[in-house]
């Protein structure tokens, strides 16, 4: 029954894919299941298959709404229908179902603006994930300040559990603005390098857009390099103070809560 | 004053409750309307540590909680999932549920979920099967196991018994209770050709729990439980048949597509409280 059910198309044609004959022969299906007055078996089976995809689709939808959007209803239904052929459900919770659609999308054949679409959907698994990790208390702004001087050099930044930093071929993040704005004046798709910080801040998800300097400093902190070596790297791409834009960066990160802590120093 | 429930376990009837869905999350924590208590669907808050779980302790704070899943699979030839049993149960223990119940039914076999509520076939076989897996759920959550009927479309030709006779059977074998969701007999009555009054007169009164009741979409050749509109006259009725059997206990509707505002869910929820009233004169004036 659930080798037909997770089959595509009218319920005819399910009963004949090879996953369902390999269970059940199509004239046997009269033999498992009985007919009511106005259906017949295969009719009765169709009720449930004919909900399966829709399911499909109305969840990852759900995830991933600017790609829906850009690729409009019938690619994307065509789309997921080959992702869950691939990456049936395996959990009890639809919030692992999307995990692997960004890479999926990427390796696919036959989408049109594939590239920009993955890169889109890999922002899009980011705010998911951002909304539904851990909550951590995040690192006091004024802790900054307190902080003394000589401690800065080996201290390691520890990012909230609910972060996550991006570095795209395309502009997705004002795309992905556009489409929640439901402003169809979207912007260009061209290829164009974006960086982007997703963190969840009182419960609410919020996106950065960053400039290369910033999101490289802002990489090399998160991914635990010590706070000296973070800025000496950094303030070599900078003109001017590099000091003083750096502090300044890192000030507005931790006032937007990107941090739960600091160790070592 | 509630009358007291008539179940063995001396479950509280905890009055006329709603399902919380997110789109009601504003409404409720900013009017924080009365309401008797809430039913949250389980997987919805397992796996997050965001928003969901945030609202959802507030509302615990307020209101009962009972919980209401969708994939224990218990009805499954797959092993129970471990890992959902014990996030169950740490869900139950901090919004302090005053049930868990999920559905009979599987959900899926090879490690894949569906995500439906699939039809069992009602054998002796399947019988044993889900009474021994029952009765390990009840053991993991320390609590009695809660089992809705859920709506059914198709049905297996080796079923050996009806359905009523299988859930009587189960909750005797497995000393579990049961979520007697009226629209859903109404449903696979329907769809099968039974008499729904049949289904619920056949019901151990002392093992219900709760009640469901929503909306359904009848297609002409079958009906499908949508949870989008109004409760049909027929199945208020049911209800009331019920409930003159088992006395008041913690009804629930659900209104899962095309949700209108709180206040129209609420009022159609609390329809249920006029027809428990009714019921009751209509008892009161026999005896």
């Amino acid at each position: 029954m659930q080798a037909v059910i997770e089959q595509p198309g009218a319920v005819d044609e399910a009963i004949e894919a090879e996953a369902a004959r390999a269970e059940l022969d199509p004239a046997d299906i009269g033999r498992v299941i009985l007919p009511s007055k106005t259906l017949t078996a295969v009719e009765r089976v169709g009720v449930y298959q004919g909900m399966y995809l829709l399911r499909m689709i109305e969840a990852l939808e759900g995830d991933y709404p600017a790609v829906a959007h850009l690729l409009g209803a019938d690619a994307f239904a065509d789309l997921v229908t080959r992702f869950v052929a691939a990456h049936p459900s395996s959990s009890y919770t639809f919030n692992r179902l999307g995990r692997q659609f960004p890479e999926f999308l990427r390796v696919s054949r036959g989408v049109r603006g594939k590239a920009f679409a993955a890169d889109l959907a890999r922002l899009e698994l980011a705010v998911t994930e951002v909304f539904d990790a851990p909550e951590s208390p995040a690192w006091p702004v004024d802790a900054v300040a307190k902080r003394p001087t000589e401690a800065w050099p080996g201290s390691v930044l520890r990012p909230i559990a609910a972060f996550r930093l991006g570095a795209y071929a395309y502009p997705v993040n004002a795309y992905l603005q556009s489409v929640k704005d439901e402003n169809h004046d979207h912007p260009e798709v061209g290829r164009k390098a974006t960086y982007v910080a997703v963190w969840r801040k009182r419960y609410e998800v919020w996106r950065l857009d960053l400039s290369k300097p910033a999101h490289d400093f802002l990489r090399a902190l998160v991914r635990g390099r010590p706070f000296g070596k973070a800025v000496a790297s950094a303030a070599r791409g900078l003109q001017g103070a590099p000091g003083e834009q750096l502090f300044r960066w890192l000030r507005d990160w931790v006032a937007e809560g990107m941090f739960e802590g600091v160790e070592g120093g | 004053m509630k009358p007291e429930a008539r179940n063995r376990w001396g479950l509280p009837d905890l009055g006329i409750g709603i399902g919380l869905r997110t789109v009601h999350y504003p409404h409720i924590l900013e009017k924080q309307p009365e309401v008797d208590f809430f039913e949250i669907l389980s997987e919805n808050y397992m796996d997050t540590g965001g928003r969901p779980l945030w609202v959802l302790d507030q509302v615990a704070d307020r209101y009962p909680i009972v919980l209401h899943g969708v994939s224990l699979n218990i009805g499954s030839a797959d092993p129970l999932d471990r890992e959902h049993l014990s996030k169950l149960k740490t869900l139950a223990a901090r919004t302090r549920a005053h049930w868990v119940s999920d559905h009979l039914c599987w959900t899926g076999v090879a490690g894949r979920n569906t995500h439906d509520l699939l039809p069992m076939p009602l054998t002796e076989e399947a019988l044993r099967h889900v009474a021994a897996r029952v009765r390990t759920v009840s053991d993991v959550l320390e609590r009695p196991l809660v089992l809705e009927n859920a709506s059914t479309y198709a049905e297996f030709t080796s079923s050996s018994m009806p359905e009523w006779e299988f859930f009587g059977r189960l909750m005797e074998d497995a000393d579990c209770g049961m979520l007697l969701d009226v629209n859903n007999v109404y449903v696979s009555a329907f769809n099968h050709g039974f008499d729904p009054e049949t289904y619920v007169d056949a019901i151990d009164p002392t093992r219900v729990a709760q009640y469901h009741l929503a909306g359904h979409t009848n297609k002409g050749t079958h009906i499908v439980d949508t949870h989008n509109d109004h409760v049909i006259d027929a199945v208020w009725q049911l209800y009331r048949r019920s409930v003159a059997r088992t006395g008041n206990v913690a009804t629930l509707l659900e209104w899962d597509a095309d949700i209108p505002a709180f206040d129209v869910v609420h009022a159609e929820a609390l329809k249920a409280r006029v027809h428990r009233r009714q019921e009751k004169a209509v008892a009161a004036a026999a005896s």
